[in-house]
């Protein structure tokens, strides 16, 4: 079982309304993400940072308060020892029980071990000390010292790990940052390049097509594209190109059947005389010869008569065609009235109309019309000539039909040239 | 309409001099006591300082507050406080729950323990005790119920153990170090034992008016700031000859 093929020419479409709101929105959820993404770092710097000012910074201070009265403790103590007066080592040992006794000491188990054993030993010395005792006090003394020094750095490490932690964070937050501008950047790059691929340039297209739309020229082509708005356009071109090119055929027609007799495709009289009129002025204009001519069939009725207007009608197309083989291009013909033609010869005198006559009398004697049922006719005509030049157009066609009336008279078959009547 | 602007105008003047009076530094009432040393005390120039007392003026300038002081004795404090008689107490008042529901009080800005000084061979209990009234010790005292030698302030207990007339005192430990200190006390021969009961050490804050939250919260951010630049220990060195912590 086969699925049925497509035609070829069917294309889905998208609405662009439709498709800019898509990639609008993928866009949004995707920014959306991406700062959600990045905000969670950014929060946790807050967190850290926040916490350094809470906590750590507070933290470092108070240790650093704790190895000041950790030196306090230890000044104090040396006071107990050396004290020259009773009353001085008195008030030196109150201190030293005070300190040992401070909250902030029995926080850190280190230091409050340290400060009871150091308020035990100052306690249980009898003044004066013995050098047993200051050497015992000095080894105190050195632990105090260290002590202190361990707690004035811890704040520092402390704040160093934490400050150590958020510049992680943050440098993470850059490379979001920097990944999320990316993002978008890719993300504009590719909806421009949607937007130049699938809009811009079928519009250029569409816009260089109708600047050279010509309903003689090839319908016009578009490669199927996705946008329906753009498919629709393109659509209606091609329609409005099929819509020219039949309103010029329309036009030729009318304009053929204004111009041309329906039987011989010759031009009509209407449209002779305005062309002979432009070719007569013409040749007045540059002082150039030019002849007009009316020639007639002879006996045309009989043949009407005899044969029927079927073949008159097809005697008559033979000769146009004659006619139209004979003659130079820039000759102009046409059908004068029923089986008469009239000719304007431009450059041309009556003595090479004259031969130009003979040439389509020899040629109408070899190539004779030939009816369907294979008859052949004898046809011939008579040909009335005028020298037209500096005359007018009707006078000239006058003299020609004079000299027609007079190849008539004299026996048809034959061309007369009428001479102006001042003898030119 | 002539009516509709001038109404525009009184209520936009109104709202500028509400504006401006708002933006004019806050006039702070501080219960303060005297004659508390370190901690409180007229020094020898008349003035009036101590730790609690600078602590105080750091603090207002942070709060870019004119502080006006309100001297209280120890046993007015806390009433005065929670009738907002004073804004807040530059008094170091040990947390209790007693305290703290009746104020607010700030964040701890150090911790206390107290100290029992008396004559040689007197022992808590056998002989009257000299505290401040209003006191944690006074209290303690009464509790374990010891005859008790009530005073308004440290220094008049530091005159009654010099004078003979008291045996024996109850002091929070930053007291306890000026009396011991003090030159009268040298032929006393006063011996000084620190207490170690939870009833008499503990966080030491100041009492704020119990209907101003916001200032509790500045006073709080205050603290913090003098303690991390350092203006706190500047003021603990002046007054205290270690970290109070």
């Amino acid at each position: 079982m086969t699925t049925p093929a497509k035609p070829a020419d069917v294309h889905r479409t998208w609405r662009a309304g439709r498709v800019l709101l898509a990639l609008t929105s993928v866009f949004a959820a995707i920014a959306v993400c991406g700062v959600v993404w990045l905000a969670v770092d950014l929060y946790a710097v807050g967190v850290a940072a926040g916490r350094l000012q809470g906590e750590t910074v507070p933290w470092t201070i108070e240790r650093q308060r704790l190895g000041r009265n950790l030196e306090q403790l230890r000044l104090e103590g040396q006071r107990v020892l050396t004290a020259s007066s009773p009353a001085g080592r008195q008030d030196a040992l109150f201190l030293v029980h005070v300190l040992s006794a401070q909250p902030g000491m029995a926080d850190d188990p280190r230091t409050a071990s340290l400060a009871a054993e150091v308020e035990r030993f100052l306690q249980q010395v009898e003044a004066p000390a013995t050098p047993a005792d200051m050497q015992v006090w000095e080894a105190l003394s050195s632990r105090l010292r260290l002590m202190a020094d361990d707690l004035s750095v811890e704040g520092g490490k402390r704040m160093g790990r934490e400050l150590g932690r958020m510049s992680g964070e943050m440098a993470q937050a850059s490379y979001k940052l920097l990944f999320n501008l990316a993002l978008m950047a890719g993300f504009m790059a590719a909806f421009l390049l949607v937007v130049r691929r699938y809009l811009i340039r079928p519009l250029q297209r569409i816009r260089r097509v109708l600047s050279a739309l010509d309903p003689r020229g090839p319908v016009p082509a578009f490669p199927p594209g996705p946008m329906a708005e753009i498919r629709a356009v393109e659509d209606a071109i091609v329609r409005f190109h099929a819509t020219l090119l039949e309103n010029d055929e329309v036009r030729l027609r009318l304009e053929r059947l204004a111009t041309t007799d329906g039987l011989t495709g010759l031009f009509n009289r209407h449209h002779f005389m305005a062309l002979a009129a432009d070719e007569m002025a013409r040749a007045a204009r540059y002082g150039r010869p030019i002849t007009v001519g009316i020639a007639d069939l002879d006996h045309f009725k009989q043949v009407n008569d005899t044969l029927g207007h079927a073949a008159g009608d097809h005697v008559l197309k033979t000769f146009a065609m004659l006619l139209g083989d004979t003659l130079r291009q820039t000759d102009r013909v046409c059908r004068y009235g029923g089986e008469e033609f009239a000719f304007v010869l431009p450059e041309t005198t009556p003595e090479e109309a004259q031969l130009l006559g003979e040439r389509l009398r020899t040629r109408l004697l070899e190539s004779p019309p030939v009816l369907p049922d294979g008859r052949h006719l004898s046809v011939t005509f008579s040909l009335g000539l005028a020298d037209a030049s500096g005359c007018g157009l009707e006078e000239s066609l006058a003299r020609a039909d004079l000299g027609l009336y007079e190849a008539k008279r004299a026996g048809r078959n034959r061309t007369v040239v009428t001479r102006r009547p001042d003898g030119l | 309409m002539a009516k509709t602007i001038f109404r525009c105008w009184s209520v936009f003047l109104l709202l500028a001099v509400v504006g401006l009076a708002h933006g004019a530094e806050r006039v702070l009432k501080v219960g303060v006591i005297h004659h508390s040393p370190p901690m409180s005390y007229v020094d020898a120039s008349g003035g009036l300082t101590g730790f609690n007392v600078e602590v105080m003026r750091e603090l207002c300038k942070e709060l870019a507050a004119r502080c006006e002081t309100v001297v209280l004795t120890l046993d007015r404090v806390v009433d005065a406080v929670a009738a907002g008689e004073v804004d807040f107490a530059a008094v170091s008042l040990l947390v209790t729950p007693e305290r703290r529901a009746r104020l607010l009080l700030t964040k701890p800005y150090y911790r206390s323990i107290s100290v029992w000084f008396a004559r040689p061979g007197v022992k808590p209990g056998e002989a009257r005790v000299a505290v401040v009234k209003g006191g944690i010790q006074a209290r303690y005292a009464q509790a374990r119920g010891w005859a008790q030698l009530p005073f308004d302030n440290h220094e008049a207990i530091f005159g009654a153990l010099a004078t003979g007339q008291a045996q024996a005192t109850l002091l929070p430990m930053a007291n306890a170090v000026a009396l011991q200190q003090d030159p009268r006390m040298s032929a006393q021969g006063l011996a000084s034992t620190v207490v170690q009961d939870p009833e008499l050490a503990g966080d030491a804050a100041l009492g704020v008016n119990p209907r101003d939250r916001a200032l509790l919260d500045k006073l709080n951010d205050a603290i913090d700031e003098i303690k991390r630049d350092g203006r706190f220990d500047r003021i603990n060195t002046r007054f205290i000859p270690f970290r109070l912590q």
